[in-house]
């Protein structure tokens, strides 16, 4: 806690300004806003994987009363442009997607149709009575089959459903191979999961024909970006868009994409001239908004006998659905990239494949790169396990010391002021690791079976433009911000993050709080309406506390400055050096101690606003400040995960006895928003690894679409999370920051998974996919019977 | 689908009439004809617990409640429990960091409101379990049961007095 003890706002545990709505029920999300003379649309969805639409009739549903019209591909196609993704990246091929198929649906839950009606209830009945004619094809529905040399076409403009292709050496692993003591092979696959925010997707968009004008509110992480693909793909102007973004019932990266849904409507309320809104209802929430993960990883580490990893080799696949809303390489490259995170690793090479399939398409979930530390470290294991060597030792031997930093990763990607033999060693200190070998010797003597996980998790956490460019990707990485003292002093600020939940309200006022010098009470944070809010990258990966915080904080500096050389100016001194605003007041260093000079921001702000002509030579008036910042090329920020469960070998259940993480994200803004945050972000890693999965059956039929089948870990199923503060500031990033709300996700899957398996060591298994079902561990288990019985003996 | 009738509701200690179709599920006349938009839809199958309201005073899924049934009970909802600035529970809420989106507190509040009147003194495990019925994908669950157990402990000692 000392590295924040320099600030008088930033780290103090406020609790937040935004929970006295929400508590109440007066929150506004989408659904809660009045829009009168609002009609509702449904949209009829495909039954089928992979079909041909031969025909649609809506006679039946037009003739119903209270429908309004129901309009399919056909018409989009007239009022709408097709997304079109073409980055210039090796390997990845362009694509284009349709606002609706007009051809053939390719997954189960595509629209291929929008009844609009008076009222929901209408629309839905109406749905029902859209029939479409479909020609069966046959579906893709795993990677293998994905690759296989007759299937299927997922997209027919490509040459095959290898979307993506990328490799990547450098070093020589194959000389590290040879030189080496053991080569070591494990395998991880990870299975498709999807967000499920507690709020669905929705939009209710209005048509001003007068100003031609276009209203949407949708919940969003990113209102700027949505606002020029809204734009864009209307055929309007970026001025003639408002996005307003309203409180929103969690995102977890689902809310980042203009969906076709949500395009669809909006063009449909132009072309009729009335208000029309969309509330997703769970089932198309799991089926068709967007899934996430589904990927295979396969390493080879080349090691020497006491377990340093001389090279390491990486095969990646993922099975990234039927459309691709976002690059098809971009979250599977994230993992290529760092995944040799907190370990001396400079002979290293991947090759990733990414494969279209007749699935919902993929996109970024919470940990976009969330299998990466369960990959490192379960590769870790695994070299302890053939090699016969304690796990931690090996971490311990191959793990970067203090003295490697800054450290250039294999990939070109620079590590620094972060702190992973730190977490991992108070993390086995917490959980005193000798001691917990001793207990469960003990207890597998009584035919119990606990083991211990560890998870050390490099995280990156803020993209800068630098890290665009040198993906290839185009973007930006900045952040924008204004400040704004009003004449009374009161201060309001905005900046282009769009909330779903993180405490902005709080933590960011702040961050503005710091940089001026006044109360957080004082400042007001207005986000995600994009009249008001400048033109920023909002809200995705963990940027929001080190871009948005940080442009808030060197945007309100800014103002200080300027409110401080008035100051000066109105106590008739010549320079604002050793004069400072604290709590609003302006005091001055006098013999080394700051004094009160009994004026205000106040004072100021009216001498700005109402006084113009007295202010200093060169001041205009107002007190209105912007600015962008552009982050570093990345910031990481890291912790270790330490896990400690039991495996009842007669039913397969899994139970967590403990879970502690020490972590070190640099200076927090709030603690208890990023505590809030890294349990969130631990019970969602827990939930996916242990309980949540979407399933496809082979003909592509999704079976997982309500919370009965699809299932999201409940309070019974998680523990209480210990968490061990460390605060090693980023050198480069204002105040500190660094950054996290995706680590929790990543050390979860790793942690859990290792532990389960030093748990099953005794039965020379290795549970190498998720979910870790009891189902799945008794399968295990059961090929190993003969082993479990005799071990049951001893 | 048959004639929408005149209906007449009592929610939060009001009588108010309003001309619903059979079919219509309590949630959506109380966040549509009523504007009591605090209660939430998460599922529409009973599953999320976002919908919770009392029914004559015991938690119950809106979504799963047609509103022609309500005829003769008592609805209340979470604009109610405020009445005198924040209950307890919801303060203990806000000062354990018991929520982020607050899409589900709502229906959480509503669980919790009712089952501290019946149990003052409850275990963690047992907070646990009713709050299995109520899902949140944003905190984890500790800070709520945190807060849970913060409330009862100053709603006993209130009691106490
Ligand atoms: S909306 Fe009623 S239980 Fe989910
Ligand atoms: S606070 Fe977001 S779902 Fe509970």
């Amino acid at each position: 806690m000392t590295e924040t003890s320099k600030f008088h706002y930033i780290g103090k545990p406020l609790p937040r300004k935004e929970d006295r709505r929400l508590v109440t029920g007066h929150g506004r999300y989408l659904d809660d806003i009045i829009v009168p003379g609002a009609l509702h649309a449904c949209f009829v969805r495909s039954p089928h994987a992979h079909a041909r639409i031969l025909g649609i009739s809506a006679e039946v549903a037009r003739e119903m009363t209270g429908v309004v019209g129901v309009f399919t591909g056909t018409d989009l196609a007239r009022w709408t442009n097709k997304l079109r993704l073409a980055p210039p990246i090796e390997g990845l091929h362009p694509t284009e997607i349709e606002t609706m198929p007009t051809d053939k649906v390719r997954f189960h839950g595509d629209p291929v149709a929008i009844v609009v009606a008076r009222d929901r209830y209408i629309a839905e009945d109406a749905a029902e009575c859209v029939a479409v004619d479909y020609d069966v094809l046959p579906p893709v529905t795993s990677i293998d089959t994905a690759f296989a040399p007759d299937a299927a076409l997922v997209d027919d403009s490509l040459p095959s459903n290898l979307v993506s292709h990328q490799t990547f050496s450098a070093g020589d692993v194959d000389a590290r191979r040879k030189e080496a003591h053991a080569v070591v092979e494990a395998s991880f696959y990870q299975h498709r999961q999807t967000h499920v925010p507690m709020e669905t997707r929705g939009c209710a968009v209005l048509w001003d024909p007068g100003r031609e004008h276009l209203t949407i509110h949708i919940g969003n992480q990113v209102p700027h970006p949505l606002r020029s693909q809204l734009a864009g793909r209307l055929n309007l102007s970026e001025s003639q868009v408002t996005v307003m973004s309203p409180d929103v019932g969690g995102g977890f990266g689902q809310k980042i994409a203009l969906y076709r849904e949500e395009l669809a409507i909006a063009a449909l309320a132009r072309h009729l001239k009335r208000p029309v809104r969309w509330r997703e209802d769970r089932a198309e929430n799991l089926m068709s908004a967007s899934h996430a993960r589904e990927n295979l990883c396969r390493t080879r580490a080349s090691v020497t006998e006491n377990g340093r990893i001389l090279g390491l080799e990486l095969e990646l696949a993922e099975d990234f659905g039927a459309y691709c809303f976002y690059p098809a390489n971009y979250m599977s490259r994230v993992v290529a990239m760092i995944v040799t995170g907190p370990y001396r690793i400079q002979d290293y090479a991947f090759e990733m494949k990414v494969a279209l399939t007749n699935k919902c398409g993929n996109g970024p979930m919470r940990a976009p790169m969330a299998i990466t530390s369960w990959v490192m470290d379960g590769t870790i294991d695994a070299i302890a396990r053939q090699l016969d060597l304690d796990p931690l030792e090996v971490r311990r031997i191959n793990m970067l010391r203090p003295a490697d930093l800054p450290y250039r990763m294999a990939t070109g990607e620079v590590l620094e002021d972060i702190t992973p033999s730190e977490t991992l060693e108070s993390a086995v200190n917490a959980i005193d690791y000798e001691a917990f070998r001793k207990r469960q010797r003990a207890l597998r003597d009584q035919g119990r079976y606990v083991g211990l996980g560890l998870c050390t998790v490099v995280e990156s956490t803020t993209y800068g433009s630098a890290f665009y460019k040198s993906a290839g990707i185009p973007g930006s990485g900045h952040e924008a911000a204004w400040v704004r003292i009003e004449p009374s002093g009161t201060v309001n600020a905005s900046v282009g993050l769009g909330g779903t939940g993180q405490g902005y309200e709080t933590a960011l006022s702040q961050t503005v709080a710091e940089g001026l010098g006044v109360d957080p009470s004082e400042v007001k944070i207005l986000t995600g309406n994009t009249d008001v809010a400048p033109y920023g990258m909002g809200s995705r990966g963990a940027r929001g506390g080190t871009a948005g915080g940080g442009a808030l904080f060197l945007c309100a500096r800014k103002a200080r400055g300027q409110v401080l050389q008035i100051a000066a100016n109105k106590l008739g001194l010549n320079t604002s050096d050793d004069m400072r605003l604290l709590d609003g007041q302006v005091e001055r260093l006098i013999n080394g101690e700051w004094t009160a000079t009994g004026l205000t921001l106040a004072d100021v702000a009216r001498n700005a606003y109402l006084d113009p002509t007295s202010l200093p030579e060169g001041i205009t008036p107002g007190l209105d400040f912007s600015l962008t910042y552009d982050p570093p090329p990345m910031t990481y920020s890291n912790s270790t995960h330490a896990c400690e469960v039991e495996v009842d070998v007669r039913t397969g259940a899994l139970t967590i006895l403990r879970y502690l993480v020490s972590e070190d994200c640099g200076t927090v803004i709030n603690p208890v928003v990023v505590r809030g945050q890294q349990q969130g972000a631990i019970a969602m890693g827990l939930s996916g690894a242990l309980l949540e999965e979407v399933i496809y059956d082979e003909t592509g039929q999704n079976l997982t679409a309500t919370f009965a089948d699809y299932m999201v870990a409940t309070a019974c199923e998680l523990p209480n999370f210990e968490i061990l503060h460390h605060h090693t500031p980023n050198s480069r990033t204002p105040a500190g920051i660094k950054g996290m709300a995706e680590g929790g996700v990543m050390g979860a899957i790793g942690a859990v998974t290792n532990a389960v398996n030093d748990a099953l060591a005794p039965f020379g298994t290795v549970a190498d996919r998720q979910p870790l079902s009891p189902q799945y561990l008794r399968s295990l288990l059961r090929d190993r019977g003969a082993a479990a019985r005799q071990n049951e003996q001893e | 689908m048959s004639e929408a009738r005149l209906i007449s509701l009592t929610v939060n200690g009001e009588t108010r009439e309003t001309l619903v179709e059979p079919r219509r599920l309590l949630s959506d006349v109380l966040r549509e004809d009523f504007a009591l938009t605090g209660t939430h839809v998460g599922c529409e199958h009973g599953v999320c617990g976002a919908c919770t309201v009392l029914i004559d005073e015991k938690p119950a899924r809106a979504c799963l409640t047609y509103a022609i049934q309500m005829e003769g009970h008592e609805i209340t909802t979470i604009e109610a429990v405020s009445d005198a600035g924040l209950s307890p529970l919801q303060r203990a809420l806000h000062e354990e960091h018991g929520l982020q989106c607050g899409f589900c507190t709502p229906g959480i509040v509503m669980t919790f409101e009712a089952f501290l009147r019946d149990t003052p003194d409850p275990g963690e495990e047992e907070v646990r379990d009713v709050l299995s019925g109520n899902l949140c994908r944003c905190t984890g669950y500790q800070n709520i049961v945190s807060a849970v157990m913060k409330a009862a402990a100053e709603m006993r000692e209130a009691a106490g007095d």
